[in-house]
């Protein structure tokens, strides 16, 4: 007798109208832990909100900036499990949860377009 | 810095930039380079190592991965120098004032033609309150915190048709 599969589910992508950063949303508390809930809480003075908020935007615009000129390069990345791969990168989502890459070079061959979840990434490595 | 870089915020974060480090990260890797920037989402770390024939080479260490990062030194004012401009876009501020006024009232009289409300501010273009276009006035040069109006403008300025003054 055929024993069932158990259905994978894949975590809920961000609602489609919000910018992904909603911090109460289901994928946002199982995948991104990051600052932004010290930086919502409303016992924090404004002043220094505010120069939180300018440092924030620089090291994400200098960030963005590096991912921008990333696209179309060869990037190797180093997985867990000392998996090393090669693929020329595409693209990031906005919360970084997932690379898009082309030919990605897998030990059993060549994927064309794949994408690769960024949990499963220690380092990458490119040339400017 | 001991585990915890993912919790420290942009506060703490700013400070090792600019600064050589070295990172431990995943199972005993240590990476060493100058620190461009964290991305204050994910907490991954941009290192960047100059290579002698004047190319870079970048590597991105995942926030999540991150065990110890130590500061080893600061940079000097050239290499501070390089850092900062290692990622910007190519200006092409060596356009004379001429040919940028002459740029400014050809994207002014395109936009008014496509009856969109625009003024000029000094040398910026201000569209409807809400938007900057700074020299030299390409697609690229427009910014907004509205994105429907940026995207807008944008594909506007993208399909500009000169018209004579």
């Amino acid at each position: 007798m055929a024993t069932p599969v158990s259905v994978l589910r894949l975590p809920k992508g961000p609602d489609p109208s919000s910018r992904g950063f909603d911090p109460s949303s289901p994928r946002f508390i199982a995948l991104c832990r990051t600052s932004i809930p010290t930086a919502a809480a409303p016992e924090a003075d404004a002043e220094q909100l505010q120069t939180e908020q300018h440092a924030r935007s620089v090291l994400r615009e200098t960030f963005l900036r590096c991912l921008l000129s990333m696209s179309n390069k060869k990037v190797r990345f180093h997985m867990h499990g000392k998996v090393k791969l090669e693929a020329t990168f595409g693209a990031s989502d906005i919360d970084i949860l997932n690379f898009q890459v082309s030919d990605l070079h897998t030990p059993i061959g060549v994927q064309k377009e794949a994408l690769i979840r960024s949990q499963d990434v220690i380092w990458f490595t490119f040339d400017k | 810095m001991q585990c915890g870089w993912p919790m420290l915020g942009p506060l703490q974060w700013i400070r090792y930039v600019n600064k050589q480090v070295t990172v431990k990260a995943g199972k005993d890797e240590v990476h060493r380079g100058w620190l461009l920037t964290v991305d204050p989402v994910s907490a991954s770390l941009v290192l960047v190592d100059f290579k002698e024939n004047g190319g870079a080479s970048v590597h991105v260490v995942m926030g999540h991965a991150v065990e110890e990062v130590q500061i080893l030194q600061e940079a000097d004012e050239e290499t501070a120098d390089r850092l900062r401009t290692s990622f910007l876009p190519p200006r092409t501020c060596g356009l004379d004032p001429e040919e940028l006024r002459r740029r400014r009232g050809s994207v002014q009289r395109w936009l008014e033609k496509n009856r969109v409300p625009v003024e000029e501010e000094g040398d910026e273009l201000r569209v409807a309150g809400v938007l900057t276009i700074r020299a030299p006035y390409g697609p690229e040069d427009c910014s907004s915190s509205n994105q429907i109006i940026l995207d807008r403008i944008q594909k506007l300025i993208q399909n500009l048709i000169p018209t004579d003054p």
